[in-house]
């Protein structure tokens, strides 16, 4: 359920960005392109939620310990068809580390983007005197 | 020397990230501020071709940043990527020294230096990584610095800078999208495969293809990562960005910007199709083949109608780029039929191609900025004669021409050549035949513009050419390039050498694969 809720959530954030990034309005395509960064950003953190079946890559210190002794949890052991950490019991209250990892650095690249392109929209209007789209028709595509 | 020889990977990229707060640090000191920049980009093309030295030698170099093995970072270099690495480094030492002259000195000193620098960091990094997040990072580190110095100043006025802006503006939509295209690919690689190592990915993607359960939405993500590149390289959908921002970036950046940074999508399209999705290059074949074509088609036709020197070179990387793309789709077609030998040959081929046009077309650029500084418009109407009073222009544009263009001796030539022969030995002979079309195509763009520029006699109400000499740091990157094209054309036999090897670690990753997984443990 919470699940299907969050999809929901996050295709419904994909809508409104894409709806949005199709205006005629600058200001409107650069709000849009926030919405769509934010509606990545829950779908890399949707991404690190573990379900039944899957295999989570952290490890209890003795399993750790007893895996490098057995040469087989941080070694790929290509031949033997082993790629990855493996643990036989799957950890039901953890989430993935990475993915929040991953989640800290697009939202720092998504305000140093949206920054620019303020900075630049901003400009635009004193060029041009206008944020509409539609009217930066000077270079001919 | 050990140490450096440690950590040479790390250099090329951490050294241009210094570099980018010390020039903005040493600002009020202008002289000591440009020596400092020149000496470190001469020394940076030195450490990139001893990077290259080392991995030709001694084989694929691994680098770990931090202590955490495959679930880390690492970076990689592989002949493909330290080679990328020499074009990058060697381009843009040359667009550095040229911008001295050509950018107007406010500009230059307060961000110009800081921003190529980061520019050139995530270009490297982009070729050097490892790590799939990691490479959408560089992207953005590269985006960004390279939109922010289109709109940089020129000393000449000829284009306006609302005109900046909004070119700026269409760079910097386009990429955001791709960008937000390629962080969503990366996710659901990431949340399929539960990796983020590119070698790692590629394994378990193999794994999956031969245990017969890959997943449907594999296939998606391999196409959207095909489009972000795609969209990097300006292919035929979403190529109409390019011939607006190429020629509105000032000279220096157009030649980073058509040089080396639409060679990215390139570079990104080959990793991820004979690399990570090495089992389903068979599906996206003949999509990139297919696109490729119509790229070469319009880019080509577009540039015969052109009256803008810059909007016909933009024109003519877009049609170009299409070429590179034409081998790596045949190549792809090849190698799933079971041709390793031929694929392997159309993909060193069309690297080939990818270097030429790397070097002749920065050299174009650069050429351009001397003729724009000379004629003070961009309109070729606007100029003719230009061959008495500018000779030094008249022969680079001309050697860059015949190079495009495909004419012996020139580096393009050699290009051209072995990706027609490639193609004709695998029988693609339709593609071929479009292809060679559109080369006699180019051949009569690239000569009508040098005709229309230095040929005939200027309409003397367009005035009087400027009498402005130009310096030696706008002409001696120019010559250097250009003896650069001539000694790839007549001594061509290393680059094709170089470009065998690295078709055939590219083809067959498991060497790449065990490079990375075996060797890094932790």
């Amino acid at each position: 359920m919470n699940n299907t809720l969050l999809a929901l959530t996050i295709s419904l954030l994909f809508g409104i960005g894409t709806f949005l990034i199709f205006r005629r309005d600058m200001m409107k395509v650069i709000i849009g392109f926030g919405i769509i960064s934010h509606a990545i950003n829950l779908y890399i953190v949707a991404g690190g939620v573990f379900t039944e079946g899957t295999l989570v890559p952290i490890l209890e210190h003795e399993q750790a310990v007893e895996g490098l002794n057995q040469g087989l949890i941080y070694n790929d052991n290509l031949t033997a068809g082993i790629v990855g950490p493996i643990t036989t019991n799957p950890y039901m209250d953890f989430v993935d580390p990475l993915v929040q990892a991953l989640v800290l650095t697009a939202i720092v690249i998504g305000l140093a983007t949206t920054a620019f392109i303020l900075t630049l929209a901003y400009r635009i209007n004193e060029e041009y005197g206008t944020v509409d789209v539609g009217e930066l028709r000077r270079l001919w595509g | 020397m050990s140490f450096l020889m440690q950590h040479l990977p790390m250099f090329l990229i951490a050294i241009p990230l210094l570099m980018a707060p010390a020039t903005i640090i040493s600002k009020s000191y202008p002289g000591f501020q440009k020596a400092l920049d020149i000496i470190v980009s001469i020394g940076l093309l030195a450490l990139s071709g001893l990077l290259i030295y080392t991995v030709w030698n001694d084989g694929i170099i691994v680098y770990e940043v931090g202590e955490f093995g495959k679930y880390g970072i690492v970076l990689v270099a592989d002949l493909l990527s330290s080679s990328m690495v020499v074009l990058s480094c060697l381009i843009g030492c040359m667009g550095l020294i040229y911008s001295y002259n050509y950018i107007e000195s406010k500009s230059l000193n307060l961000t110009y230096h800081s921003l190529y620098n980061l520019m050139l960091a995530g270009i490297n990094g982009i070729f050097l990584t490892g790590d799939i997040f990691n490479l959408f990072v560089f992207f953005e580190i590269m985006l960004l610095s390279s939109g922010a110095l289109i709109v940089a100043n020129e000393t000449s006025k000829v284009t306006k800078i609302s005109d900046k802006m909004e070119a700026t503006m269409k760079y910097i939509v386009l990429n955001m999208l791709g960008s937000n295209a390629m962080l969503i690919a990366v996710t659901s690689l990431y949340a399929s495969v539960g990796s983020l190592n590119m070698a790692d990915i590629a394994l378990k993607v193999r794994i999956l293809a031969e245990a017969g359960t890959m997943p449907w939405h594999m296939y998606a993500i391999g196409l959207l990562f095909i489009i972000v590149f795609a969209g990097k390289a300006a292919v035929f959908p979403l190529h109409y960005w390019l011939p607006d921002v190429h020629p509105t970036a000032p000279s220096p950046i157009s030649a980073m910007l058509s040089g080396v940074i639409i060679k990215i999508g390139a570079y990104g399209i080959l990793r991820i199709l004979f690399v990570i999705f090495s089992p389903l290059k068979g599906v996206y074949g003949p999509i990139i083949l297919l696109l490729a074509l119509i790229t070469i088609g319009l880019g080509a036709t577009a540039a015969i109608g052109q009256n803008d020197v810059k909007r016909l070179l933009a024109y003519s990387s877009v049609s170009q780029i299409g070429y590179v793309f034409l081998g790596f789709g045949m190549g792809a077609i090849a190698l799933e039929a079971g041709e390793i030998a031929g694929g392997t040959l159309i993909v060193a081929a069309s690297f080939v191609y990818m270097v030429n046009h790397a070097i002749a077309k920065s050299m174009l650029f650069l050429t351009s900025g001397g003729i724009i500084h000379h004629a003070e418009t961009r309109d070729m109407r606007k100029m003719g004669g230009m061959i008495n009073s500018n000779p030094l222009m008249a022969f680079s544009f001309l050697v860059g021409a015949m190079s495009i263009g495909g004419v012996p001796p020139m580096g393009g030539f050699i290009g051209k050549f072995s990706l027609f022969d490639a193609g004709l030995r695998s029988a693609f002979y339709l593609p071929i035949a479009i292809a060679l079309l559109f080369a006699v195509f180019t051949l009569f763009y690239m000569f009508r513009g040098w005709m229309l520029m230095f040929w005939g006699e200027r309409d003397p109400q367009y005035g009087e050419y400027s009498h402005h000499k130009l310096s030696i740091l706008i002409v001696g990157p120019i010559m250097i390039l250009a003896a650069l094209v001539f000694v790839l054309g007549l001594f061509g036999n290393p680059v094709l050498e170089i470009a065998q090897t690295i078709a055939i670690q590219i083809t067959d990753p498991q060497p790449y694969i065990d490079a990375v997984l075996v060797r890094v443990i932790r």
